[in-house]
């Protein structure tokens, strides 16, 4: 066991964790933030993605005690005020959502983008959530609203009637 | 779910060193952790202590200098590699690999010495190193030494290192500079894939190499072409120095048609 | 129950209103059943069969009890339970053989995960490893190994499905239109080939998972992560010979499910488990590695067609042959056998037909539903098959097809008669053509063509679908007011990610006539508290739920009318209500809040009168009976869902490489309820139709070991794979019978996808690719001539074309 004090959303926690422990495991189980999930466990698939100092990282392959003295984001920080944030916002407008099992992956991996990236071109999205594996929307919702969150509103396809 | 280990994360070489003297083969070097959490996970390895050398004062260091060319440390990803400036002109073949290495929250995580020491016959980072002629700083207890990167992966998964040791930098000298390549994975996808062939081409000063991935236990070096070759010698001199297995990804003959296909294609584009 | 709403007077239907939960899931707010941990709760992992096929001569599990921390331990030995959907042929854990690779023998239920998973490890088996039978065309050998010896003791849904023991034929359905053999002679042309697809994985984003708590006196609560929680409590309660009164079935939100989580699947075991545990509550997750062989994939097939076509182009007679291989067990396999078999002809009308399907057991992990259930598959042989037959006897492929669609007036396979409103093949494959400009490439597309050196072809391939349901399924809504006028909705239709809470809410607030915010409908299904629905399944859950929801209102407002009427001494037809109140329509002040009649209408004295106001709404399936045994006719379609796919690819002619530069699907749905979510269903199906036909399948070496059972190695598309354009069409010719005209549309965005790729591959650099997943390496093979690869396991085409 050792003792990690780590930030999570902007809390402070000070957890005893064994050192085989990984991140999805102690923030799902230790902190009870289920919010990230587990797809796969080995990095493929991008349901457990969180940011670690402002950085995306796959959760299931990041050892616990490794956040020691960090901060770590994770998509239940994402809305405040009891208000959605931007990118739930946009992804909520545009339809983004099915069955929502990638979906805090996907907030936090867009997260990531717009800041790095404010304006991100379509090429760019799709290179920042192809760790990001949705099996329900076939990404086109997800990219549109990742436009929409950017402040750019072309492109919407819609459904034609015939 | 992980099997149990203890974690230790030295401060210093010294205390890195130690530790792994101290546990010999039962300890695991981890980096990122995205070779050896994966591993850990399937069972793979069964190490009794993981060593993380991420906290090593010094290994976050990723410098650039006209005498000591690029000095890549052990805790550089992927990511701050494409993120250093001026790194695209100067090597854009080692830019065009780490690009094509896995997605963006593994690169953000993967570290380029830990994709060498990894050492599949896919890594992405070797065609890269290879043909540049970057050179492996290893240390121990006993002291440093340095291992040409042709030399470092021995076979699948297998390098020179012994117990004890710690790759300390991967050095790709300033003459490099200068060098134009480019870099072509065949993959199943078009989104994150590991290869399952991949061919990077290298100019530089009249002489042209070329790097395979995936086409043989190690991935290999071409070297001592020239720039003026046509296409059909350099695919040749390729086919001659790889030897290609059918597995589930793909079969021997595409792989070496693709080969053949990916250096036309570079040598087009590789002005 | 087709509504004579017209568009501009409907508020709610045909909107794109919020999705209602999609708040929950992006706050992670939203509860799935890997998310749940309850008091005492243990975790379960099990020991599973490294061989395909074994016998087990015994099986150590010391080492395990005796590890800490470990609650409960069972095997095959003690649970002499067998479960399955219509041939009831599974153990809960293996018993004296192996059947496939992954299979469980053993299971393990202790505090804590890692205990759990180490306990498992070391429980030993001692197998003799046997011969397995992997390729389902070598299965119907005589000399072939049974998987199934047994297979004649087996109960089993005899009014549809035929076994055959002393073989490997878990089912055999026939169909028998007209006289195949005169319509082959009277033909000018005869086109006979072979198509074949492997397994394939649904991958849900959330694997399999249960919680079951087996309570004194047998009563037993489960929350699963499951399609249907009424077929699991009633196929639980069948195993166990329990009353339905002690199973209660719990599902909340569901991470995905595509038809793998359409049956029951690990329940039974995490009940035993916590049965055996004293009555712990037992958790099990499936590993996304056990998600691909311990739990069920999509069958491969062999499918067979010979068509004759006479001299103005129309088909005459097909005679199809379909080799489906179950894998270990029937489970759903049968069914998908039984439903491609009746629809096997497409959306084309074939005067004489023949069709016999068989249901093949093999040692490999086996077959379930899966989108599109069987359609998907067979599409990819059919609609190549039109595509060869077109070639061969000189017709434009488009032409080809729209004079064969079925049109009012056609007979379907199964003798049912098209009607101007079962829907409109014909105009779906128009509109994909005119979409993606069929026929001769562009100026545009020529330039890019001399500046790539890729060549470009186009294609398209035409779908349909009825749900594979039983002629008896039903569905029902309660309505439930609140005391402030608001409404509950309760229903036993999940919500997978399809969007069945915000349609179904749609339509009750288009009912009502009520803002949508005053309909709540409960993310959670509860077989305790919500009224039944047959399961969520075949894309019948809008058209089935949806009008029980229309006669749920339809009842809730008469009730509230009646009560209404009293304290406004008026009669309902001189009474209207807006979404506050009833009123009287030429006296609007005369007039009593929904609020008021809620709970029932007091009087200011406090008499009162009424009660709380409830509204069921019950729909079962109008008109449909069993298909005969021996000849396949009668009526099994609720309703006919057609579409076409019309592609753009861009083939590398050096490497086979190839992309798929725009896409454009149409589908008749009747009516688009809600614009968005149909999209949504429209591209994902679409893009999963793409990871069919690009790169998905299970291989496996020689002994049966499945070699890809990971991401690592089982690709799915990712962002980035996507085509560069996507068109969504909805063609809305109206349902007679479904609500606001609508018909289903879960599935079939999924299905042709691959036909229509194969056809634009053909255009453009003139390849035949009979077998899919369509590789790179495939498509340069197939443009080389050279042999295909086969690490699929399924027999590799042979080609025979006669004219
Ligand atoms: C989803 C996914 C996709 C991937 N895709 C690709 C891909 O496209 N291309 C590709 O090449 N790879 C890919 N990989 C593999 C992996 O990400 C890379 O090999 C990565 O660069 C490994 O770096 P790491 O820092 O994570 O190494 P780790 O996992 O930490 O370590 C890898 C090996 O190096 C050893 N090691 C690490 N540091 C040192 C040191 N300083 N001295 C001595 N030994 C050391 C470790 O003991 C271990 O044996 C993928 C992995 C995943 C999970
Ligand atoms: S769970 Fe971490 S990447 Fe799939
Ligand atoms: S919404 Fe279901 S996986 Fe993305």
């Amino acid at each position: 066991m050792m003792r990690i004090t780590v930030t999570v959303n902007g809390q402070v926690y000070e957890r005893d964790v064994p050192g085989h422990r990984t991140l999805l495991h102690f923030l799902r189980q230790d902190l009870g933030l289920t919010g990230s999930k587990e797809g796969c466990g080995a990095g493929e698939c991008g349901a457990c993605t969180v940011l670690l100092d402002g950085h995306s990282v796959n959760a299931c392959l990041v050892l616990a005690p490794e956040v020691d003295g960090r901060c770590v984001e994770t998509v239940e920080g994402q809305a405040k005020d009891g208000k959605l944030s931007t990118i739930q916002d946009a992804f909520n407008r545009n339809h983004a959502v099915q069955c929502g099992f990638c979906t805090s992956g996907m907030v936090m991996s867009v997260q990531d983008l717009l800041v790095r990236t404010p304006k991100p071109s379509d090429d760019d999205i799709k290179e920042a959530i192809e760790g990001n594996f949705c099996r329900c929307t076939g990404y086109l919702q997800i990219i549109e609203a990742v436009r929409d969150a950017s402040g750019r509103t072309e492109g919407k396809g819609g459904l034609k009637h015939a | 779910m992980l099997h149990e280990f203890e974690f230790r994360a030295p401060r210093t070489r010294a205390e890195l060193l130690g530790v792994l003297a101290d546990h010999g083969g039962l300890a695991k070097l981890m980096a990122g952790g995205t070779d050896v959490i994966v591993n850990l996970r399937a069972g793979g390895i069964k190490p009794r202590v993981v060593v993380d050398v991420k906290q090593v004062e010094g290994y976050g260091a990723l410098t650039w200098s006209d005498t000591d060319g690029l000095v890549i440390r052990p805790a550089t990803t992927i990511n701050d590699l494409l993120r250093m400036p001026g790194l695209r002109e100067r090597f854009p073949l080692l830019v065009a690999c780490a690009h094509d290495l896995a997605s963006y929250q593994i690169r953000n995580r993967a570290t380029v010495i830990g994709n060498i020491v990894n050492a599949s016959p896919c890594a992405d980072m070797a065609p890269a190193l290879l043909c540049l002629d970057a050179r492996a700083v290893i240390a121990s207890q006993a002291g440093e030494h340095e291992v040409p990167m042709r030399e470092f992966i021995t076979g699948v998964k297998r390098t020179v290192l012994l117990p004890g040791e710690v790759l300390d930098r991967v050095v790709v000298p300033a003459s490099s500079v200068g060098a134009r390549g480019g870099y072509a994975k065949l993959k199943r996808i078009s989104g994150h894939d590991l290869g399952l062939v991949a061919v990077a081409v290298h100019k530089h000063g009249g002489e042209l190499r070329v790097a395979v991935g995936s086409a043989a236990p190690t991935p290999v070096l071409v070297s001592g072409l020239k720039e003026t070759d046509d296409a059909a010698t350099v695919v040749a001199a390729a086919q001659a120095a790889i030897s290609p297995i059918s597995d589930l990804r793909c079969t021997k003959e595409y792989r070496e048609h693709m080969v053949g296909v990916y250096i036309r294609r570079l040598l087009r584009e590789v002005a | 129950m087709l509504e004579d709403a017209t568009p501009d007077t409907l508020k709610h239907v045909g909107g794109s209103p919020d999705r209602i939960e999609a708040a929950a899931k992006l706050t992670g707010q939203a509860l799935y059943v890997s998310d749940m941990t309850l008091p005492g709760m243990l975790y379960a992992q099990v020991t599973k069969s490294p061989h395909a096929r074994a016998r087990i001569r015994g099986i150590n599990t010391s080492k395990a009890e005796a590890l800490p921390g470990v609650r409960a331990v069972l095997t095959g030995a003690e649970l002499e339970y067998r479960i399955g959907l219509y041939v009831v042929d599974k153990y809960l854990l293996a018993r004296g053989e192996v059947r496939h690779f992954g299979e469980a023998v053993a299971a393990v239920a202790a505090d804590t995960l890692e205990i759990a998973r180490r306990a498992a490890d070391l429980i030993e088996v001692d197998y003799e490893v046997l011969p397995p039978v992997l390729n389902h065309m070598d299965a119907l050998k005589d000399d072939a190994p049974l998987v199934h010896p047994d297979l004649g003791k087996y109960d089993h849904v005899s009014a549809v499905f035929t076994p055959i023991p002393g073989t490997n034929i878990a089912n055999q359905s026939k169909l028998r239109k007209g006289d195949v053999e005169k319509g082959f002679a009277e033909a000018e042309w005869l086109i006979e080939r072979e198509y074949t697809n492997p397994s394939v994985q649904h991958v849900p984003m959330e694997t399999h998972v249960a919680i079951a708590q087996w309570k004194m006196g047998d009563e037993v609560d489960i929350w699963t992560s499951c399609q249907s929680p009424f077929a699991v409590r009633n196929l639980f309660c069948y195993t166990f010979r329990l009353p339905l009164t002690q199973v209660r079935v719990m599902v909340p939100h569901v991470g995905g499910a595509f038809g793998g989580k359409a049956g029951i699947h690990l329940e039974p075991l995490v009940a035993c488990l916590s049965r055996k545990a004293g009555g712990r509550p037992v958790k099990f997750q499936a590993t996304r590695e056990e998600e691909f062989s311990l739990l069920p994939c999509r069958s491969a097939l062999t499918y067979r067609i010979k068509t004759g076509v006479a001299a103005d182009g129309k088909i005459i007679a097909q005679k199809m042959t379909m080799y489906w291989d179950a894998g270990a067990y029937a489970d759903y396999a049968v069914n998908v056998t039984r439903a491609s078999g009746y629809s096997a002809a497409g959306p084309y009308e074939v005067p004489n037909a023949w069709v016999d399907a068989y249901t093949v057991y093999t040692n490999k992990p086996y077959g379930t539903a899966y989108r599109g259930f069987g359609h998907v598959e067979f599409f990819w042989g059919l609609e190549r098959h039109m595509e060869l037959v077109a070639q061969v006897i000189g017709m434009d492929p488009l032409e080809f097809r729209r004079l064969n669609t079925l049109k009012p007036g056609s007979i379907t396979l199964t003798g049912e008669k098209i009607t101007p409103n079962t829907g409109n093949p014909t105009k779906c494959l128009d509109v994909v053509a005119e979409s993606i400009g069929y026929g001769a490439l562009t100026a545009e597309e020529t330039a890019r063509e001399k500046a790539t050196g890729c060549k470009i072809g186009k294609g398209i391939a035409a779908l349909h679908k009825a749900p594979a349901m039983p002629p008896f399924t039903s569905s029902s809504i309660v309505l439930k007011m609140n005391s402030d006028g608001t409404v509950v909705v309760n229903t036993g239709l999940t919500e997978i990610g399809q969007g069945a809470n915000t349609s179904l809410a749609q339509v009750v607030a288009e009912r009502l006539g009520f803002d949508l915010a005053k309909i709540r409908i409960s993310p959670d299904k509860d077989t305790d508290r919500d009224p039944y629905d047959w399961q969520t399944v075949a894309s019948k859950g809008l058209v089935l739920a949806g009008n029980a929801a229309i006669l749920a209102c339809d009842d809730l407002l008469a009730k509230a009318y009646e009560v209404a009427g009293q304290v406004l001494r008026a009669q309902p037809a001189d009474m209207d209500h807006d979404g506050e109140k009833i009123f009287v329509r030429h006296h609007r002040d005369r007039a009593v809040t929904f609020a008021a009649l809620a709970i029932g209408y007091a009087y200011p004295d406090g008499n009162a009168i009424g009660g709380p106001l409830i509204g069921v709404g019950r729909y079962i399936a109008q008109g449909l009976a069993n298909l005969d045994k021996e000849t396949g006719q009668g009526n099994c379609a609720l309703d006919w869902t057609f579409g076409a796919h019309g592609v753009i690819v861009e083939v590398d002619p050096e490497s086979g490489e190839y992309h798929v530069l725009k896409i454009c699907s149409a589908f008749d749905v009747g009516k688009a309820v809600h614009a968005e979510i149909l999209r949504g269903q429209a591209v994902g199906g679409m893009v999963q139709g793409l990871g069919t036909a690009c790169c998905e399948g299970y291989i496996y070496d020689e002994q049966g070991h499945l070699l890809n059972p990971s991401f690592t190695d089982n690709k799915i598309p990712t962002a980035r794979d996507l085509p560069d354009v996507i068109e969504s069409v909805a063609v809305e010719t109206p349902q007679l019978d479904g609500p606001f005209g609508a018909r289903g549309v879960g599935e079939h965005p999924m299905i042709s996808v691959a036909p229509a790729i194969g056809n634009a591959i053909l255009r453009a650099v003139g390849c035949e690719l009979t077998h899919m997943p369509m590789r790179a390496e495939d498509v340069w093979r197939a443009m080389n001539q050279a042999a295909p690869i086969d690490n699929w396991i399924t027999k590799t085409p042979n080609k025979s074309c006669k004219k």
